[in-house]
């Protein structure tokens, strides 16, 4: 065999076992009732109770649209954020802390396939959660949209490449496994609440302004962009989208300077 | 490095700021040989294994591993499909099952042992469809062992394999180990309990503060083949220490201890004045020192002289 046709099966090698790691990093989080529960339970549930109680009331500031409009993207962009920012960094920290990344780390398997593997595993996870709730709201609720899917498509792809490598990032700052659970929550839902995943933020307030700079608050209005009714507003949300590749690659460079394959007891 | 050497390292050294963990180590392992390497904690025993798996970086010296340089980011990867490693954490996905876990594992490797065959070795048979979690100690311990092997190994790291073990599991993690090296793996292990080390290991290094303090066979370390030997034996009733032949230490009770280094000669004394006197020595024993005494006094001789650090 030649040394290029070497290095060709070599790269399809390690592509078959991109797919085997998603395929076991899938088993391993189905298989983990709390991590299922809390990343794809918490979303289902929360649109069918804000659905149930709220949905049919009207956001004035959003030209009187529904409010279930927005509360189907935010939810959306909800199960993105806790599969690939709260999953990920959680799991992440623990499987450090517990010998398991510093196995993989003397195993031949390269780390780049592990690290694919882990945002493949994210990507599927967020995708089936996206449908999933747009099922119910348009079966549920009556949603109408996306008027734009590929925006939508594109919104949610560059969500799950920030916000997995922000997971990744925040896993690189939590030294133990005890503390990673209740610090990534805690953030994650005070974020997520200045964000205004529970109710629209008034467009030019303060605290809008504030969690601007956020990604938490970019992807919920990047995925909110192609369900808004409003005539004449673009279901493309580039600015929101740049704010979060920003974000994503100051967290690779945080992960490149910080990550570690050894727990730190050792 | 000839072919007959799986493992070479020459004066090793590595330091954590001001702290000294391994200083100009220096060992050879032969290929088909247990390699045991034993010292106190924070003697420099994970620091040496970590750079020979190329986990850690050294500061100086030479080191070849299977031929290869562990440190050579090229070659790591054709080096790890060789290397099995057993490490001092239990390191186990808990959610999976334990075929899952090691088929997800033997996939990492080329060349890997079938999983069915590697669960009948380690004794997990029984065991293949049982989620991890729900396995004892004992046993997330042997699938750990299993996770070490499956690659099929030609050069086998095991620090502190069986820690954790109840004694039946440890005899046969040590039979498993042994029948390994009949088929040529060659087996580099760290561990506390020093009958291990004699039951397993051809040779024997001992580091203390980050230096090799003593190497060779289990037998012979420390000169444990050449030096004092230890006479134990009751008092014969109705006499005294002061009737014997020979001038003894008193223990417990009745308990006297000789040491000495010309056995024959003491013991020739002791069983014709025995005879003589028609009494009888009960409970005579003659031993060497054990390799736990050789070791204790090494490791106490230089912590005496050298400070280890955490390592």
């Amino acid at each position: 065999m030649t040394t290029r046709s070497k290095s060709t099966a070599r790269v399809f090698d390690d592509l078959r076992l991109v797919g085997r790691q998603i395929y076991y990093e899938q088993l391993s989080f189905w298989l983990n009732p709390i991590a299922a529960v809390f990343t794809v339970g918490f979303s289902v549930v929360f649109l069918v109770l804000l659905g149930a109680t709220g949905g049919k009331s009207h956001v004035g500031f959003l030209g009187g649209i529904p409010v279930i409009q927005y509360y189907v993207a935010g939810f959306m962009a909800y199960g993105v954020m806790a599969t690939c920012f709260n999953n990920v960094g959680v799991s992440l920290v623990v499987r450090r802390e517990m010998g398991l990344l510093k196995r993989i780390r003397l195993s031949p398997l390269p780390p780049w396939v592990m690290l694919a593997g882990v945002t493949g595993s994210a990507l599927v996870i967020s995708v089936a959660q996206v449908l999933l709730l747009l099922l119910i709201g348009k079966l549920g609720y009556g949603v109408t949209g996306p008027y734009n899917v590929t925006a939508l498509v594109i919104a949610i792809f560059v969500g799950v490449i920030c916000f997995t490598a922000l997971g990744v990032a925040t896993s690189t700052l939590i030294p133990n496994q005890e503390a990673a659970g209740p610090v990534v929550s805690i953030v994650f839902f005070v974020l997520l609440f200045l964000s205004g995943l529970w109710y629209p933020l008034q467009p030019g307030s303060a605290l809008a302004r504030i969690s601007g700079y956020l990604p938490f608050r970019r992807l919920i209005t990047a995925t909110f962009a192609p369900f808004d009714t409003r005539r004449g507003v673009s279901g493309w949300a580039w600015h929101d989208i740049i704010v979060m590749a920003v974000w994503g690659a100051a967290a690779v460079i945080v992960s490149v300077r910080r990550w570690r394959w050894a727990p730190h007891r050792t | 490095m000839s072919a007959t050497q799986a493992i070479v390292v020459e004066g090793l050294s590595k330091r954590y700021g001001h702290i000294e963990a391994v200083h100009d180590v220096t060992f050879e392992v032969n290929a088909g040989e247990i390699f045991a390497l034993l010292g106190p904690n924070g003697a420099g025993k994970t620091t040496t294994i970590e750079i020979l798996e190329g986990f850690r970086e050294r500061d100086s010296g030479r080191i070849s591993v299977l031929g290869y340089d562990p440190a050579d980011r090229r070659t790591s990867r054709e080096l790890r499909e060789r290397l099995g490693v057993v490490l001092q954490e239990l390191a186990v996905e808990p959610f999976l099952s334990v075929q899952q876990v090691l088929t997800r594992h033997a996939g990492y490797f080329s060349r890997p042992l079938p999983v069915n065959n590697v669960l009948e070795q380690v004794g997990l048979m029984d065991k293949a469809a049982t989620r991890v979690k729900r396995l004892s100690g004992g046993q997330q311990r042997r699938l750990d062992l299993a996770l070490g092997i499956i690659g099929n190994p030609e050069l086998l790291i095991l620090d502190e394999p069986t820690t954790g073990f109840d004694p039946s599991a440890r005899r046969d993690a040590w039979d498993l180990i042994r029948k390994l090296t009949e088929n040529g793996t060659t087996v580099l292990l760290t561990t506390h309990y020093m009958d291990e080390a004699e039951a397993l290991a051809s040779q024997v290094a001992i580091i203390s503060g980050g230096r090799i303090v003593a190497q060779g066979t289990p037998e012979s370390i420390g000169g444990r083949d050449r030096g004092a030997c230890r006479i134990r034996f009751w008092l014969p009733p109705g006499t005294t220490a002061t009737d014997l032949p020979v001038p003894v230490s008193e223990g417990a009770g009745d308990a006297v201890e000789i040491t000495t280094d010309h056995e024959i000669e003491v013991l020739a004394r002791l069983t014709a004045w025995a005879l003589e006197h028609q009494v009888n020595v009960i409970g005579l024993t003659v031993e060497r020192l054990t390799l736990e005494d050789v070791y204790l006094r090494l490791v106490g001789y230089e912590a005496g002289i050298a400070a280890g650090g955490e390592t």
